[in-house]
């Protein structure tokens, strides 16, 4: 027996009446008792009750859009209610006996009730009157319900018989009059032919016999011609009309009582019934054959009905109701690395490609597997033998291991399935599978070829198994989950969570979340858990986004959730989905249709929220800076963590701005708000939380504010703001406060001013001992006077030492010191711009001594530094000879070997299958590698490239630690890794083609910008070693490698040039040589704005030797390239006045007009035409006399030394 | 039964050695052995001291013990202490006097591959009695003679009758990262299984995961393992000799790591076939010296 999937259950007394909201989780239940219950299926709440029927409710129903519904009951009233006004709002009369059910229809206003008093009726529940009465029936009509679409009813009754009406013209008659020619009325009138009592709006069209106890439901099909009934007799028939006639297609028998109500499913080719047999049956519509059953220990069954538009159903029984599922609706998918794969509503298995955005054809069909009506529940993938364990509840629970075809070509059937009995599988390894059997609770290891090779009992009684990480699985047991080591067969680790069902692993596999109905708990891959958390609602499914965020759905919510439990809403759903993968703002999933789907989410929250976790202040203040991110929860999450200093940067209204600023102590801007909001209470707290930090200056401000002269007269003594101290005593005397004016002439120490105080308020007692403590003699005397005293009429005590007054030691009033420490935060002081790594600056060039040009040319280089390739240069100095000849090299590199003896170790067969110098190297064979250079480049000098060989000769080894005891075992890294045939091999070159282009040439280039010319010679030098010694993968390749040596050719010789002109520089017997030099230095093909530096430093130097039509020369083409700016001003000037004084000073060899090339070895030209010597390397120039000798330029080939060319590609 | 088997009693200590967890062999509580195999575990246990640098111990403990097997771990020893030729001595008597016995065959076997006789290595291993330690030997001899097609035949050879042991899945890797191909993947999955996994996971069979990812391109997944791997045993010389290896191929500067594996393992092949190619190299390079003109 199938269990079916219960989504909710209520107790109560015997429910009668059922009804779905079309639209909310709402479920009506009319009680035998009398009482009607709105329940919230989803949260399981009971929202309302209804109770003003007297006796049993038997039916009731929702309207389709107003918020209405309607109830019939036993005390033969029908009740039209609001659910919103929660009350009734009026009864409709006229039953003469209980009545059995009631409907509205679903356009009209229509209600339609059936009774045991033997008539079906119709009602309009806008102007609440019956509309028409349909007897027929002789006894009890049990249900009568509105055809969803026709102006038909279709109505049940003890009397055995179905009954289907025709309410065509109870329409036409309530429908706003048409005009009509007389002979349509006529016709109309002739047409209806009234019923034995002259009723015309409703007649009987069909009356259905064949159930043989009375009918107590009927239901019609929502789209086909067919209705289904229910009766006494156990049976559901099945009956299909036409225009006009109807008949009995065929009976399902199974009920063994009653059979109390039925209805079609909605969606799928099913009948659902339920009867007094505390069963719920499912048939097959087309074969009428059970299809499910399910029952109930002790309840009868009374009603049924299906929610309109989604997978539920609702079943009335004995002690209350029930709502349920027939089938999960969860696909089954998987997901591996950028791959899902899943099973669609047609049982076929596809793929979705994540990077792609693309789905998959079809690729397999699963059409056999289990049952037809049993969608199959999980999937498996092993991506080392692309193959799936699909599982299936069908049959008490079936696996198949399938593999997948290559390609996906559409619904194809598998052909080599292996299948077996078992509640769960998956994949634990490369080449084994469990496969779980919940009924004798065992594992079973399981490899390929489905044959078990190891049985294990779990622990515990296990509901569920779940991969957990190599050769482990997470057991799910009841009230724990188990991490269990298949091979050692223990425990490893075991954690009390109840009721996980679903376990998703993160994308780096080190954490996983456990999700039970309504628990997430997300644990490490030793099952320690880190956080965990409760929804109300059901917890639907989750993946990990790259960060480790875990993101989930419930039914109607994508929620986060980081590590450490912090979690929140991200945006709401229509409908459930169930998601299989985050990457940035896209949710990847499957919808309940088992369609693919995208959702894009706003991720800043959680991102936020993690940076503040990892404390990544740069991307929080990134995230604050690019998106808008507000709201009360995300600055009380700020506070709760204890950033309100964060927090801050978030709020704009000023009273909680004060709070967040006091909070974290930030003065200014509390002093900012409370300006703004000018209120007493905030300037205490300003006050105090001043006075904590001591700030007496805003102390000050808030006292001044409050107009605390006393505490503000204390501050200034405390201070040592004698001035002020005395503005103070001032202000006393104005407002008359003579309190206030004694306390600020102590703090003064200014006794005149007390006594006078004293005497203005009549004490002169206290005047006179002022005086007379500070012994003023004159001043006593006055007061005597003043009070007619003489001295011996009055006795005083002692007065010790007059007190004087304090004086400041330091002048602490000056400025606010010292201050509490209030730590800035890092974050802060981003936002303020004063950290500097927070902003991409390019660091300052190297100032540069000799040759200066402005910001303008740097950043120009800087510019033209990103497309190197830009200058095509047609020069064909270099040649790669495609006509090697191999055979003569392949004499001299084959080893005999006996094939018997000792193999070819794979470093030989590199040097058999290549022509390639790099190769060689690879293959430990330096000496054959040599001969090709020699041959190719005409190379003799090797030392240099001892480096590149030895770094070659590494890479390609690696060192696989095999049997305890002996060495490691050597293997050959290869770039050919798809090949294994053994004359196709080759090995790995490091640092190739795009490491030179991206890494080393940059890094030369800049040499040249910052002037560090010896060391861009030598980073040069290295990368014509480094290619000298490649291998590329194409032609295209090939032509891009020459222009690097062609490049690093050309920049070696103008270094070396100009290298050699700042040696001669100061020697003033060398200044012809010097300018010389430093006009050859504009000749290699450099950068552009390279060659302008060059063209400056030639220019300046023309110019202070005098030789200024040099210079204006050199500056018309720096004009040439470039005429705004610094440089070009300078140029300009220079140029004026060259034309000027038109002539040079010293006459130098070198003519802008000729055509020439750079001697590399005597830096000096070799015009067009004389006779001259190249090396076979990089083509760089020499006078004939230099032949035979090392390249100045590549230090590794014989100038004019024959070559065939280097060979850089393979075939 | 077979005491290596799944369900056999050795089958942890047996599975440990050949991962690499040597301490747990060495802690291994072998009380509870058949009597039959307190023997097999005393060799394990004596060979991982040994590899773990305790030879000269193990060669004073078994002063005096005749056993065959232990005889033979005392060669083993006492060969690891670098008494080569007293030890190759002693292994060809016990070898000549018990052939048959499946510890002298795969002890024998060692160290007579570590003397240049790999043939009689094989030759002595091939008498084995279903003992997948020895299948495993000849499969690394044969590899070291660059004989993959003979390595690959024990291999499918071994799996007809022991598809699910480790030996022969770590044995079937290794030839794999020889033929190369998608057999570099599935190498890689068997390390993976092994590295990922928390009981089994250990320096060389992380090592041997990166080693996958080297082969297979991966460059920066191989970075991870070794870095987990060093982790796990700094001094590991394998995972320096390959993280070496791999800073090569990624570009970087790898003299700390190189001065480091010197100081770890100064005999490491890597050391001492760089140090021959250089000479190499000087070498061939002299013979251009005479065309080099200034």
């Amino acid at each position: 027996m199938q269990t079916m999937l219960t989504k909710f259950e209520s107790k109560s007394s015997r429910a009668k009446g059922i009804a779905f909201h079309p639209k909310r989780p709402w479920i009506l239940v009319s009680l035998h008792s009398s009482t009607i219950q709105l329940w919230d299926y989803r949260m399981g709440t009971l929202i309302d009750r209804f109770e003003e029927h007297d006796g049993p409710v038997r039916g009731v129903d929702f309207h389709r859009t107003q918020p209405l519904f309607v109830s019939g009951g036993d005390d033969y009233k029908i009740k039209v209610w609001s659910y919103q006004t929660r009350r009734c709002l009026f009864t409709l009369s006229g039953h003469l006996d209980y009545v059995r059910t009631v409907f509205f229809h679903h356009e009209l206003p229509w209600i339609l009730s059936s009774s045991d008093d033997q008539t079906i009726r119709i009602w309009n529940w806008q102007n609440r009157s019956l509309i028409c009465t349909m007897t027929g029936h002789n006894h009890y009509a049990m249900c009568a319900q509105f055809h969803p679409k026709e102006d038909l009813i279709v109505s049940a009754s003890l009397d055995q018989s179905v009954r289907v009406w025709d309410i065509s013209g109870l329409r036409k008659k309530h429908s706003a009059p048409t005009s009509m020619t007389f002979e349509d009325q006529m016709a109309r009138a002739n047409s209806q032919q009234a019923d034995m009592f002259g009723n015309t709006d409703a007649v009987v069209k069909f009356v259905l016999e064949g159930h043989d106890r009375g009918v107590n439901w009927v239901s019609f099909h929502p789209t086909l011609p067919l209705i289904v009934s229910a009766g006494d007799d156990r049976n559901v028939k099945l009956w299909r009309m036409s225009e006009t006639k109807a008949w009995e297609v065929d009976t399902c028998r199974g009920h063994f009582a009653n059979a109390s109500a039925c209805l079609f499913h909605p969606h799928q080719d099913l009948i659902l019934s339920v009867g007094e047999d505390k069963t719920i049956r499912v048939w097959d519509l087309n074969k009428r054959t059970p299809v499910q059953s399910f029952k109930r220990e002790n309840d009868r069954f009374w009603v049924i009905a299906a929610h309109p538009e989604i997978n539920l159903f609702a079943a009335g029984h004995d002690n209350g109701v029930m709502v349920f599922k027939l089938e999960r609706e969860r696909p089954a998918y998987t997901v591996h690395q950028n791959n899902l794969f899943f099973i669609n509503k047609e049982k076929h298995v596809r793929s979705y490609d994540f990077v792609k955005n693309a789905e998959s054809l079809s690729m397999l069909s699963l059409k056999k597997l289990g049952n037809a009506w049993i969608p199959p529940r999980a999937l498996s993938y092993n991506p080392a033998e692309r193959a799936i364990l699909v599982t299936s509840t069908a049959d008490n629970g079936i696996y198949e291991l399938i593999n997948l075809p290559k390609d996906s070509s559409g619904a194809v059937e598998p052909t080599d399935t292996k299948r077996g009995s078992g509640t769960s599988a998956v994949f634990v390894a490369r080449n084994r599978f469990a496969v779980f059997t919940s009924a004798t609770q065992t594992i079973d290891i399981k490899d390929l070829s489905n044959s078990t090779t190891k049985s294990i009992k779990p622990p515990t009684t296990v509901n569920d198994i779940y991969f957990g990480g190599t050769g482990c699985l997470l057991l799910c047991a009841p009230a724990a989950v188990i991490l269990y080591d298949i091979q050692q067969k223990k425990t490893v680790a075991e954690l009390a969570v109840s009721g996980v069902k679903y376990v998703v692993w993160s994308n780096d596999g080190l954490h996983a979340a456990l999700l039970s109905k309504h628990n997430v708990t997300i644990v490490t891959k030793s099952l320690e858990q880190v956080s965990t958390l409760h929804e109300t609602i059901r917890i639907k499914s989750a993946a990990w986004d790259d960060s480790s965020v875990l993101l989930y759905s419930t039914l109607n919510h994508i929620k986060y959730t980081l590590l450490n439990g912090d979690n929140g809403i991200i945006r709401t759903l229509d409908q459930t989905v169930y998601l299989v993968r985050v990457k940035g703002k896209s949710v990847y999933c499957l919808d309940r249709q088992a369609k693919p789907q995208t959702i894009t989410i706003d991720p800043t929250e959680y991102r936020f929220k993690l940076a503040l976790v990892k404390k990544n202040y740069e991307e929080m203040l990134q995230i604050i800076k690019t998106s808008n991110l507000v709201g009360q929860s995300i600055i009380s999450y700020l506070q709760k963590k204890g950033y309100s200093e964060i927090a801050l940067q978030f709020v704009q209204d000023p009273q909680t701005r004060f709070e967040l600023a006091l909070e974290c102590g930030n003065l200014d801007v509390a002093v900012e708000t409370a300006k703004e909001l000018d209120r007493p209470k905030l300037w205490t707290r300003l006050g105090s939380e001043a006075l904590k930090q001591g700030n007496h200056q805003v102390v000050e401000m808030a006292y001044q504010k409050l107009r605390s002269f006393d505490k503000l007269s204390f501050l200034y003594l405390l201070t040592g703001d004698t001035q002020k101290l005395t503005r103070m005593a001032k202000i006393a005397e104005h407002r008359n406060d003579y309190t206030s004016r004694f306390q600020n002439s102590l703090f003064l120490g200014d006794v005149e001013n007390r006594i006078q105080l004293l005497k203005e308020i009549d004490l002169y007692p206290l005047a006179y001992m002022t005086a007379k403590a500070h012994g003023l003699t004159d001043e006593c005397q006055a007061i005597l006077e003043a009070s007619g005293l003489t001295e011996d009429q009055i006795h005083i005590p002692e007065t010790g030492a007059p007190l004087p007054a304090p004086k400041a030691i330091v002048p602490t009033h000056e400025s606010n010191w010292p201050l509490r420490a209030t730590s800035q935060s890092f974050f802060e002081k981003a936002l303020l711009g004063q950290v500097e790594a927070l902003t991409i600056e390019e660091p300052a060039p190297i100032a540069s001594n000799q040759l200066d040009f402005d910001e303008e040319s740097k950043e120009e280089m800087s510019r033209s530094n990103g497309n190197l390739m830009a200058d095509d240069e047609d020069e064909a100095g270099w040649d790669i000879g495609e006509d090697i000849v191999l055979e003569e090299q392949e004499g001299l590199i084959t080893v005999d070997h006996d094939d018997t003896a000792a193999g070819t170790s794979e470093a030989e067969l590199w040097a058999r299958n290549s022509p390639i110098a790099a190769d060689h190297v690879a293959a430990g064979s330096f000496d054959s590698a040599m001969q090709l250079l020699s041959r190719q480049v005409g190379a003799v000098n090797f030392e240099p490239l001892k480096f590149r060989f030895m770094e070659i000769y590494q890479a390609t080894r690696t060192y696989l630690p095999a049997s305890v005891g002996l060495p490691p075992l050597v293997n050959y890294v290869r770039r050919t890794l798809e090949a294994t045939d053994s004359r196709k091999v080759l090995p790995i070159i490091p640092r190739d083609l795009e490491y030179i282009t991206t890494k080393d040439l940059q890094a030369a280039f800049a040499t040249m910008k910052n002037n560090v010319l010896d060391e861009g010679v030598v980073l040069f030098r290295r990368i014509l070693h480094t290619l000298l010694l490649s291998t590329v993968k194409s032609k295209n390749e090939v032509e891009e490698a020459k222009k690097i040596i062609q490049t690093a050719t050309e920049y070696i010789l103008a270094m070396t040039i100009e290298l050699e002109r700042r040696s001669i520089e100061k020697d003033p017997a060398q200044v012809k040589r010097n300018l010389e030099l430093s006009a050859y230095f504009t000749k290699p093909q450099m950068e552009l704005p390279h060659r302008q530096i060059a063209l400056m430093a030639a220019m300046k130097v023309a110019y202070t030797k005098k030789n200024f039509l040099s210079a204006a020369e050199f500056a018309s083409r720096v004009l040439a390239n470039n005429s705004s700016g610094k440089n070009a001003e300078t140029a300009r000037k220079i140029k004026v006045n060259g034309e000027r004084n038109a002539h040079d000073a010293i006459e130098i060899e070198y003519d802008s007009f000729a055509e020439f090339e750079i001697c590399a070895a005597s830096l000096t030209p070799i015009y067009a035409g004389s006779p001259l010597e190249q090396c076979p390397f990089d083509g760089s120039k020499y006078k004939p006399e230099y032949k035979g000798s090392v390249c100045r330029i590549c230090n590794i080939s014989s100038i004019g030394s024959p070559a065939s060319g280097l060979r850089l590609l393979a075939q | 039964m077979d005491p290596f088997s799944s369900e056999g009693e050795l089958l942890s200590i047996h599975n440990a050695f050949h991962q690499g967890q040597l301490t747990t062999v060495i802690e291994h509580n072998s009380s509870a052995l058949a009597p039959e195999n307190v023997i097999k575990a005393q060799v394990y246990k004596y060979r991982a001291r040994i590899a773990l640098g305790e030879a000269e111990e193990v060669s004073a403990e078994l002063e005096g013990e005749d056993s065959p097997e232990l005889a033979a771990v005392k060669a083993l020893a006492a060969y690891t202490t670098g008494n080569t030729s007293i030890a190759a001595a002693d292994i060809a008597k016990v070898i000549s006097s018990s052939s048959k016995n499946g510890t002298v065959q795969v002890i024998g076997g060692i160290i007579l591959h570590l003397e240049g006789k790999s043939d009689d290595a094989v030759a002595l291993l091939s008498e084995h009695q279903g003992n997948l330690e020895a299948v495993s030997l000849i499969v690394q001899i044969r590899l070291c003679q660059n004989r993959t097609d003979l390595a690959l035949k024990e291999v499918q050879a071994a799996k007809r009758w022991a598809q699910d042991s480790l030996l022969v899945n770590l044995a079937e890797s290794w030839v794999g990262l020889r033929v190369g191909g998608e057999k570099y993947q599935q190498a890689y999955y068997v390390f993976e299984e092994l590295a990922q996994a928390p009981s089994t996971s250990t320096a060389p069979t992380l090592v041997g995961q990166a080693v996958a990812e080297i082969h297979l391109g991966r460059l920066e997944e191989a970075e991870v393992a070794l870095q987990q791997a060093l982790a796990k045993d700094p001094k590991h010389a394998q995972a320096l000799a390959n993280a070496i290896v791999l800073s090569v191929l990624a570009g970087k500067d790898n003299s700390d790591q190189l001065s480091l594996l010197r100081n770890t393992m100064p005999d490491h092949p890597l050391l001492t076939d760089l140090e021959q190619k250089s000479e190499l190299f000087d070498r061939a390079a002299a013979k251009y010296a005479a065309k080099i003109t200034a």
